[in-house]
């Protein structure tokens, strides 16, 4: 087969696009979700010459239709129009909800997992095909894939810029962030998708591969139901919906194997309404979400947040668990996320704040945190997201703001704005102490964002404990696989597309190396 | 507590469902980035006459006092909050946008917010209290109790997201805005096939 590349755009059926009610499709693998799991997996069992069909919730939207506007891009290409929040409503879980999923809206951070995290894996889940140097080819074809490189000086803007410079002034490790993107415009505006096509997400790298090795996509398609026969999965059950809410199709799906890579929430919702794959009882729950805050500081001079790569650079001083397991990235911002991100005050203030934007700055933090949410399905209809900030990671919680307002003011910061729903800030470092101490986990007392949904299906050795056995595929239905972030045993403190991206690929390795076990007709 | 600071026996019997419901409610903070602020997204020119299909009258009046507390735009030389910028419509605008369950959360919101000055403002409504009282008032609530600090958040949420979204704001702020286009930056198209 000639495999030619696609140069612009992606080959997607669409809703809009169906004429029959009924589709019955066939394929060897169905994928379901086109984010960072489903996309690589897609490609790479599609060029080793197996069929395959990605079925993809969200609408298709090419990169020439981003707007630049992050409240447009909320509605557009975000999960539940960008207000998925947990139980209680004060953590606002944004994760991308289109072709591409949320590759095309991240700020392109690019870690690897942690040595410390992948050894906590083989401890305590049994993990001992995770090491750090089996994964280390994994790494490496991916990091080469999608062109991940240091940031170089001229990505890092004035507001990364003052990070390094206070971290460094305070003896702090500080480093400039990795990324997936070729020749950064510089536009800013990562979190509403990149117009540029700069940023390597999945949209135009691992998608357009796969499409051009013979992959079909469908965009607008749910998933309601996994099939299974005597243990095996056989496909999958889907609706196609219009832009309009309505549906315009009901799709029916035959193939020998089903991955799952819908991320984190959707994953186990679609395990839990399928019935399937849970005797340990273990889907849906062990949640994590890296629970993260914006702290924002006024600088003498002007430091035009929105100008510049979004994300420059990063504290790593306290990112092993001994030393308070968090991170602080230097993160830009516009003006809808400027209205959001605290609370200075009512009128006046609050005027004050808006019109002097351009002389605040921000770091975001990140922690480890414990696995303690649940999604679940309410009523059998609606879907809920239990989080609370555990007690145990509230400590970490304020380590990690003390530690954010210290490089701010280290960095010649007059004020720094403590993400809370109450107005509250502190003018020097001599009174972080008594500013912190007002704070409680309480719930809406933190202005909370998490952009890392993560564990709800977890892989492990056990099956009493886990849901997904150490190669990828579910205890209980086999060619039922999982490739998506919903994997992770344990928070990873860092973001995790990479280590997505990784897994999946040792994934899709590990089908192939099995692909007479799973496959009744062979397509190659 | 003196019988004129206690709760009216119809807001009594609200407190249990309010802490439920609001609870929900506040997943509307969520919502304050979404549905209209981006559906609705775009410049809107400020109409001569306002016209609300989604707000019931009395939400209106609620939104549009909100509105001057939070953004006394005037004073700042900023576009007026309510004669250039439409706030109040497009937050009107937005409303029509939410699912029902939605919308009827919003609505007790409101109506909570409306009544819950009724407590200790000297029985007078969220609407009626004049602009320094209105403002002590959003203060009380962001001190309170944790629904009541939700609410308040996911309101001033609304307003402030509802005018900054319009681009005639942005001058004020320095924002640039989008820029590919601005900046006539080529799109770099599909990365090309890795190598086997």
């Amino acid at each position: 087969m000639t495999v030619k590349s696609i140069l612009k755009g992606l080959p997607v059926t669409q809703a809009s696009d169906l004429v029959d009610s009924q589709l019955e499709l066939q394929a060897d693998v169905v994928v379901v979700g086109s984010g960072a799991g489903g996309a690589v997996t897609a490609y790479e069992l599609a060029r080793q010459g197996l069929s395959v069909l990605v079925l993809e919730a969200g609408p298709y939207v090419p990169s020439s239709e981003f707007t630049e506007d992050f409240t447009e891009a909320l509605e557009a290409i975000y999960e539940d129009a960008g207000g998925q929040t947990n139980k209680a409503g004060d953590l606002l879980l944004l994760q991308g909800r289109c072709v591409g999923g949320s590759t095309v809206v991240n700020g392109c951070v690019s870690f690897r997992t942690p040595d410390f995290i992948l050894e906590d894996w083989q401890r305590d889940y049994g993990l001992d095909n995770l090491t750090v140097d089996a994964l280390e080819p994994y790494f490496q074809r991916v990091e080469r894939n999608l062109s991940i490189e240091d940031n170089r000086e001229h990505e890092i803007a004035v507001h990364s810029r003052l990070v390094r410079d206070g971290a460094r002034s305070l003896g702090w490790s500080v480093k400039p962030f990795k990324r997936n993107i070729r020749d950064c415009a510089l536009t800013g505006h990562c979190l509403s998708g990149c117009k540029t096509e700069r940023k390597q997400s999945m949209l135009v790298t691992y998608l357009p591969w796969a499409a051009a090795h013979g992959a079909r996509i469908y965009s607008d398609t749910r998933v309601t139901r996994v099939l299974e026969q005597d243990g095996s999965a056989r496909g999958v059950e889907a609706e196609v919906i219009g832009h309009d809410g309505t549906k315009v199709a009901d799709m029916r799906v035959k193939a020998d194997m089903v991955i799952l890579a819908a991320g984190a929430v959707q994953t186990p919702l679609l395990l839990l309404k399928s019935g399937l794959a849970n005797s340990s009882g273990e889907v849906g729950r062990n949640f994590a979400c890296h629970p993260s805050m914006y702290v924002s500081a006024r600088y003498p001079q002007p430091v035009y947040p929105w100008r510049g790569a979004l994300l420059g650079t990063y504290v790593d001083e306290f990112m092993r668990p001994e030393k308070g397991g968090f991170i602080l990235e230097a993160g830009g911002l516009g003006a809808a996320e400027m209205c959001l991100i605290t609370e200075p005050g009512t009128g006046k203030p609050y005027l004050d704040y808006m019109q002097d934007m351009k002389y605040y700055s921000g770091i975001v933090t990140l922690i480890h945190d414990h696995n303690v949410g649940q999604i679940r399905w309410q009523d059998g209809e609606r879907k809920v997201i239990d989080y609370d900030v555990a007690d145990s990671d509230f400590p970490s919680m304020v380590a990690a703001l003390k530690a954010a307002a210290r490089v701010h003011f280290a960095a010649g910061a007059t004020e720094v704005y403590m993400p809370t729903t109450e107005p509250l800030k502190a003018s020097s470092e001599e009174e972080l102490d008594s500013v912190l101490a007002q704070l409680e986990n309480a719930p809406h007392t933190l202005r909370l964002v998490s952009y890392h949904p993560q564990g709800s299906c977890r892989m492990g050795a056990d099956p009493a404990r886990s849901v997904v056995a150490p190669h990828g595929e579910t205890h209980d239905v086999s060619g039922l696989f999982v490739a998506d972030a919903s994997l992770l045993p344990t928070s990873i403190i860092v973001n995790p597309q990479v280590t997505v991206y990784a897994l999946a690929t040792y994934i899709a390795d590990q089908i192939l190396a099995r692909r007479e076990q799973y496959f009744r007709v062979k397509s190659a | 507590m003196s019988k004129k600071h206690s709760s009216p026996a119809f807001m009594a019997g609200l407190e249990p469902l309010s802490r439920r419901s609001l609870l929900r409610t506040t997943a509307l903070a969520g919502v304050a980035f979404t549905t209209g602020c981006a559906r609705v997204f775009g410049r809107k020119e400020a109409p001569d006459q306002l016209e609300f299909s989604h707000l019931t009258e009395d939400e209106v009046r609620v939104m549009t006092h909100l509105t001057v507390v939070l953004l006394p735009t005037e004073r700042h030389g900023l576009p007026s909050s309510t004669e250039t910028i439409p706030t109040v419509q497009n937050i009107d605008d937005m409303v029509g946008q939410m699912s029902p369950q939605t919308r009827e959360l919003l609505g007790l919101g409101l109506w909570v917010f409306e009544r819950r000055p009724m407590v200790s403002f000297k029985f007078s409504r969220f609407s009626k209290l004049d602009p320094e009282e209105a403002t002590r008032y959003v203060h009380a609530m962001q001190e309170g109790s944790f629904f009541e600090r939700g609410l308040t958040a996911t309101l001033k949420a609304l307003v402030t997201l509802n005018y900054w979204r319009d681009s005639r704001t942005w001058p004020a702020l320095d924002y640039w805005g989008p820029v590919t286009q601005k900046w006539g930056v080529r799109r770099l198209g599909n990365a090309p096939l890795p190598p086997v």
